[in-house]
């Protein structure tokens, strides 16, 4: 039974991800219809944890293929065992057997990769492609036919149809164009940084202990840091490291020292730290001023 | 997969979406075709359609495939789709029954932008162009409604809704003109990006490749090669580094000083995309624009027409805040293989320390930083403009751009110079 749309944003917000309306209907048509869909937005607003969520709430496996420059379709798909092979053909050479192809390459010796693995589950599981912008353009070419047949083929093995589809969710930061012809065969959803009240409630779903005038602060300083020009805007996941660092350290409101000692678990580089100064002073003498 | 189509759906929904889907496409080129179309209704099996935010976020997850696609698509999803508690959009007044056009102004935006053909039928101004203002969300702008309208309303009125979606998509209040670039010298165009890609060598990639022949011996390849032979090595397979094929970021100055020289450097632009998959183009007045995907769809040959480009042409020159802009929201698009080319004159009427910012940003993620001005090819020129200055500790090169020899000279310069961090800075062009 497929959950609708408010169903899946209860879901969610019970594992602490806060989907808008937009991004729940979005996943509801990829389970529905079956479509890949391309999540796009900055970097850290939770394109990933999306799909690790729609898992947990389906209830299935998710497999993660993380891509890079250089991934081509046999990391991606499946690989030989070729030190078994070998022995195999010694063995069989010492036994004196001939060894034919239908020993070398059977199940004994495939190593399934993730999208082999995907489309051989017996039971849909959501298969994550996480910034497929890293990617060459040959191997997103190559997913062209996985997305659109769901099948693939593998030479010794002929064409292997898909047990169940896949729920596939690809991600991308959008540090290179994705071809039209990959966009066509997805739905498509643009991710951006929760509002401020979002932001909040993600936070206290995931530190359930935290202090909520803390919880506060953190989520009001980090928005006012994302206004400024920073060379690495921080994500939610920023948020959350930087709120479970104050409470480690017993914080039950920000002031200027436990900024300072917490600091780098929000900003890394050390430019956004002197540029933010002025702004988290006034975030500190805020909150100490209401404190 | 599919499910059963639900009970009691609006009797001309399907027909609405169809011509809402029809609409996208004719008015703002989205690429829907009718496979599009089928899942756009068969999604509306698996939403509540009662729910204007399920429909709207169902119609758009299908039928746009990028961001500034998502905006344009719920200025227009608003508008056809009004709400019943919702008035037709009203226009400002008088505009329909304004009764004759104004005099031409002397002054006005023909002078401001001399690269535009006031005599051309072709520079008229054109629809709605897809490019609002970031940050809006139009799509919130309308209450959630229990209830669609019919929409019939919505079709017939389609030439009554073109100038209040005129009027909100574009950045300037007034309809906008758009940009027509004679692309006759685009040989002599190309032959100088070739020389420009060919120029340029950054080096071996850090990962390790298949290679013909390698540094490495590649094990998995060759024990798989093996399997072939009963287990005997007899062919052996490499692994080496490849060479790191350069990507090009041009950020374009499109302000009223750059004059002709900002429409020879967008034909290069066109070019050396032509050449090269790898370009990413944007321009910059006093806000900035992606060009990529407009130069991307433009016809080889024919002339480069592109929408009116609001703030990012025909302004002033806001340099810093621009490529502070580029290097913060598009920071994914600069690595280690990219060069950027700014081309700009350096006339800034902005903060020249936003300039360095930005610079040493981009400078530190990319592969290297040219400078081209079309200033730097007049004798005696000295680089005293307050950006240019502020930009010159963090170049890789400061280059002349003053006409279609110095970009032909351009990809020789940059092997002269030696394209290597902190190795050079060339100097101008004596000039002719």
């Amino acid at each position: 039974m497929i959950p609708a749309v408010q169903e899946l944003q209860a879901a969610f917000q019970a594992r602490g991800y806060v989907a808008d309306d937009a991004l729940a209907t979005a996943l509801r048509l990829v389970v529905g219809l079956g479509k890949p869909l391309l999540l796009e937005g900055p970097a850290g607003v939770g394109k990933t944890e999306a799909a690790k969520t729609l898992a947990d709430v389906l209830g299935t496996r998710l497999i993660r293929l993380q891509c890079y420059e250089g991934l081509d379709a046999q990391s991606a798909l499946y690989e030989w065992n070729y030190a078994r092979q070998l022995l195999h053909l010694r063995a069989a050479e010492l036994r004196g057997e001939a060894a034919g192809d239908d020993d070398l390459y059977g199940e004994t010796f495939l190593m399934p990769r993730p999208l082999l693995q995907a489309i051989r589950e017996p039971r849909s599981a959501v298969l994550l492609i996480d910034e497929i912008d890293r990617a060459d353009d040959a191997f997103e070419a190559f997913l062209l036919e996985l997305l659109a047949e769901w099948q693939i083929t593998v030479p010794e093995l002929g064409t292997l149809a898909a047990v169940s589809r896949p729920h596939v969710i690809l991600t991308s930061n959008r540090s290179r164009e994705l071809s039209d012809a990959l966009r066509r065969r997805c739905l498509y959803h643009w991710t951006e940084y929760p509002s401020r009240a979002q932001e909040l409630h993600i936070v206290l779903s995931r530190l359930p202990g935290i202090n909520e005038t803390l919880a506060r602060q953190v989520t009001d300083a980090v928005h006012a840091l994302r206004a400024l020009p920073l060379g690495k805007t921080p994500g939610v996941a920023e948020t959350l490291d930087w709120a479970s660092a104050l409470v480690s350290l017993h914080a039950d409101h920000l002031d200027a020292e436990s900024l300072h000692a917490t600091l780098g678990a929000v900003l890394k580089l050390r430019e956004d730290q002197l540029l933010a100064a002025p702004t988290l002073q006034g975030v500190a003498a805020k909150a100490q001023a209401r404190g | 997969m599919a499910e059963p189509s639900r009970a009691g759906l609006p009797a001309s929904l399907a027909a609405q979406v169809t011509a809402f889907a029809g609409r996208l496409r004719q008015r703002h080129g989205f690429l829907i075709g009718p496979g599009e179309v089928r899942d756009a209704l068969r999604a509306l099996d698996l939403v509540d359609v009662l729910s204007r935010r399920e429909l709207r976020g169902a119609l758009r997850a299908v039928l746009t495939a990028g961001p500034e696609q998502g905006r344009t698509f719920d200025l227009e999803f608003n508008a056809f789709f009004r709400a019943a508690d919702q008035p037709p959009p009203t226009l400002p007044p008088l505009l329909p029954e304004t009764p004759a056009p104004a005099e031409p102004d002397p002054d006005g935006k023909e002078q401001e932008q001399p690269d535009r053909e006031p005599g051309d039928p072709e520079t008229r101004p054109e629809p709605a162009p897809s490019t609002p203002q970031a940050g809006s969300d139009p799509g919130s702008d309308l209450p959630d409604g229990d209830a669609l309208q019919d929409g019939q309303e919505s079709q017939d009125g389609d030439e009554q809704d073109a100038p209040v979606m005129q009027a909100r998509v574009s950045p300037n209040a007034a309809p906008g003109e758009a940009l027509r670039v004679d692309s006759g010298d685009l040989g002599s165009l190309l032959r100088a990006a070739t020389g420009l890609i060919r120029a340029l060598e950054l080096g071996r990639a850090r990962r390790l490749r298949p290679l013909p022949r390698g540094s490495k011996l590649d094990a998995r390849r060759t024990l798989h090669a093996a399997a072939r032979t009963a287990g005997d090595a007899v062919h052996l397979r490499w692994l080496g580094r490849p060479r790191r094929a350069p990507r090009f970021l041009l950020v374009l100055d499109g302000s009223r000083s750059m004059g002709r020289d900002a429409t020879l450097l967008l034909r290069f632009a066109q070019a050396l995309h032509l050449r090269s998959r790898r370009v990413e183009v944007y321009a910059f007045s006093t806000g900035l624009t992606r060009l990529t995907p407009l130069i991307r769809g433009a016809a080889p040959g024919q002339p480069l027409t592109l929408p009116d480009l609001g703030d990012a042409w025909g302004g002033g020159t806001r340099i810093g805040e621009n490529l502070l802009k580029l290097a913060r929201d598009e920071r994914g698009r600069v690595n280690r293989d990219t060069v950027v080319l700014i081309l700009s004159d350096g006339l800034d009427t902005g903060d020249p320390a936003l300039v360095g910012r930005a610079l040493r940003d981009l400078r530190r993620r990319s592969a290297g930083v040219v400078w081209l001005s079309p200033l730097a090819a007049t004798p005696g020129y000295r680089p005293v403009q307050r950006a240019v200055a502020a930009a010159l500790p963090h170049l890789d090169a400061l280059l002349p751009a003053g006409g279609p020899d110095d970009l032909h000279a351009l990809g020789r310069r940059l092997r002269a110079a030696r394209l290597t961090r902190g190795a050079f800075l060339a100097a101008p062009s004596p000039g002719p």
